[in-house]
């Protein structure tokens, strides 16, 4: 029989590994109390629009110079092209509202950087030895990890009587990682009120501000 | 010209000890040092052109700067700038504190900066005159006209700003607000554009209170930035003036003088599209009273590029620059300037480029009133309703 379990497992593994099928792995120094960060807050840290992050405090990113994995970085993270970011760099140079970040040839320097430097955030390939410093999940647009999940309690007179399905959600995380707010937006009603109680329930990883995201959960009867 | 070349030789020769020497440590604490020159050539068909005498050709197109910088804590940065210039009869190798402010950063969404600072307005009123951030020579001149750009560069005084990350994937707001002062170089396009040859009217100081903010989103749409800027100034100016009977004095002062800009940019990857627009509108006496002059300007541009190689970016804009005059005693009511621009940008390394650059101009504005590059002064015949023109460029930056 497959399970809810299972089907949510599932989708938190897809969403999670993000980071990884796009080529690149974050890395943090130790002082980066986050366990993940989302794309547009990496973003906002190296266009140095932001200085900080919550429970973290200061942060400062750190470039590779060139290879696959910066050019991954640039594509799927900051959108930009190796020429086009440097000339923003130094607008804020030139301006004086901002300055150039470290910049290091290799995954090697970049890690022995990020290691010895408190705040330091950086990017390195999949392969890349990553000792000395932690890894942060990458989460794509408004996903979040998922830390704790309530398996939601199956109606018993629905499954005895063979009704099941899939019910969608939309969810509203605190930056806290507490669930403000879930709406219904298709399914069964009975296994929707359920479904909904459970992830009530649910508890994300911390982010720098509130976030949404669309959550399944299948129902299927035991046969 | 000597100046120039020493200036090149200089930079060719410490070329390589400038880009390895860009930080250095003071008390364990890392400074930045920065720098740029830049070069260009102007040639136009008829009329001369940003007053230089492009209709034979001008090379008097050069500027340089140098910037130190300094992350003092986590939150508090200082810094300067100091900038020259010489275009046509403007700078004249005078060279001035372009910023040099603290910036305390208490959180992401609210900092404090003090001192002189560049203004923020539009897409690229800070940057307008670092043509190196640029695809293109010359940003659109009806918006950011380089013949007046003291007016509007920096402010002696000081911003709050942030960056608000908004709920629920909606994006991020940044704002910006801004106060304080402007004094007018005697060598700034300000003072070029009021003085009337033969020596009728001479300037003795022009300054500004300005005041302003800026607000932009980054929408959930990746690359996609939009937003608005106020800029309002009241500007105070004295000299003398000979009406015949020889020189008396003179004073001139806004009555209003403000602008709102729209703005909105969107980048992916190798590809850029800008939009802007800008609405000014100036009510100034002048002569100590006894004349009004009102000015209203609507500029706009749509500008797109594409980086087709690491080496070469290709760009174009339309520009359009419409100015109505309707309290102008004794001069031109109307006036416009259309042009159309094609860009080439070749990037030796990520220090140096060249630009090649053409544009097709109808139009010359309403000179002696709000110029976008054209002077009576510089056209003792007349000015021709039509110019094209070539520009080429080359910047250094460290």
């Amino acid at each position: 029989m497959r399970s809810p379990k299972l089907f949510m497992l599932t989708c938190v593994l897809m969403l999670g590994g993000a980071a990884f099928a796009q080529g690149v792995k974050v890395i943090a120094n130790s002082s980066v109390q986050a366990t993940s960060i989302s794309a547009s807050d990496l973003k906002s840290v190296y266009l140095e629009e932001k200085s900080s992050l919550t429970g973290s405090g200061h942060v400062e990113p750190v470039l590779a110079k060139g290879g696959p994995a910066h050019e991954a970085f640039l594509k799927h993270v900051l959108g930009r092209s190796d020429s086009d970011l440097q000339m923003y760099y130094r607008s804020l140079v030139f301006t004086g509202r901002g300055s150039m970040p470290k910049t290091l040839d290799s995954d090697e320097a970049v890690v022995a950087y990020v290691a010895k430097t408190r705040g330091a955030i950086g990017y390195v390939s999949l392969a890349a030895d990553v000792e000395g410093v932690r890894t942060l999940d990458l989460a794509e647009g408004g996903s979040r990890k998922l830390i704790a999940r309530i398996e939601p309690d199956y109606p018993a007179m629905l499954r005895e009587r063979g009704i099941g399905g899939t019910v969608r959600m939309s969810v509203v995380i605190a930056p806290s990682g507490n669930v403000k707010e879930v709406k219904l937006r298709g399914g069964d009603a009975a296994l929707g009120e359920a479904a909904v109680a459970a992830v009530r329930k649910w508890k994300y990883a911390p982010a720098n501000s509130e976030t949404e995201t669309e959550v399944s959960i299948s129902f299927e009867p035991q046969h | 010209m000597r100046r120039v070349v020493l200036f090149v030789l200089l930079f060719l020769g410490s070329y390589q000890v400038l880009l390895n020497a860009q930080d250095f440590k003071v008390f364990d604490r890392t400074v930045q040092f920065h720098g740029f020159a830049s070069q260009g050539f102007i040639y136009t068909s008829d009329n001369n052109w940003l007053t230089m005498g492009t209709a034979s050709g001008s090379g008097a197109m050069t500027d340089m700067g140098a910037n130190a910088s300094m992350a003092v804590t986590d939150k508090l940065r200082i810094g300067a700038q100091v900038y020259d210039r010489n275009l046509g009869q403007l700078g004249q190798w005078h060279p001035t504190l372009d910023w040099a402010y603290a910036d305390y950063r208490f959180t992401d969404w609210f900092g404090i900066r003090a001192g002189k600072v560049k203004t923020v307005s539009g897409l690229y009123n800070d940057t307008q005159d670092m043509d190196f951030l640029h695809t293109f020579a010359l940003l659109p001149q009806g918006v950011y006209p380089t013949v007046l750009r003291e007016l509007t560069i920096a402010h002696k005084g000081g911003d709050i700003y942030g960056h608000i990350a908004l709920p629920r994937n909606a994006g991020s707001l940044m704002y910006t607000a801004f106060a304080g002062e402007r004094d007018d170089s005697k060598y700034g396009g300000y003072f070029y554009l009021e003085q009337t040859p033969p020596p009728v009217l001479v300037l003795n100081s022009i300054s500004a209170l300005q005041y302003g903010g800026d607000l932009r989103w980054n929408t959930p749409v990746k690359g996609l930035l939009v937003g608005v800027s106020r800029f309002s100034e009241s500007n105070q100016g004295d000299g003398v003036f000979n009406a015949g009977a020889g020189f008396t004095p003179y004073t001139q002062s806004s009555r209003a003088d403000w602008a709102n800009q729209y703005f909105g940019q969107y980048i992916r990857n190798k590809f850029e599209f800008d939009a802007e627009y800008r609405r000014s509108w100036i009510d100034e006496l002048i002569y100590s009273g006894a004349q009004e002059v009102q000015t209203n300007a609507n500029a706009w541009y749509v500008a797109g590029s594409y980086r087709f190689f690491r080496w070469m970016q290709v760009g174009a804009y339309y520009s359009d620059l419409n100015v109505d005059a309707p309290v102008n005693p004794g001069g031109p009511t109307s006036g416009y300037i259309h042009d159309k621009d094609v860009t080439v940008r070749f990037d030796a390394n990520r220090y140096l480029n060249f630009k090649l650059e053409g544009h097709f101009m109808d139009g010359v504005g309403v000179p002696g009133v709000y110029p976008g590059g054209f002077f009576g002064a510089d056209n003792p015949n007349g000015l021709q309703p039509k110019t094209n023109a070539v520009v080429l460029k080359t910047n250094f930056n460290f």
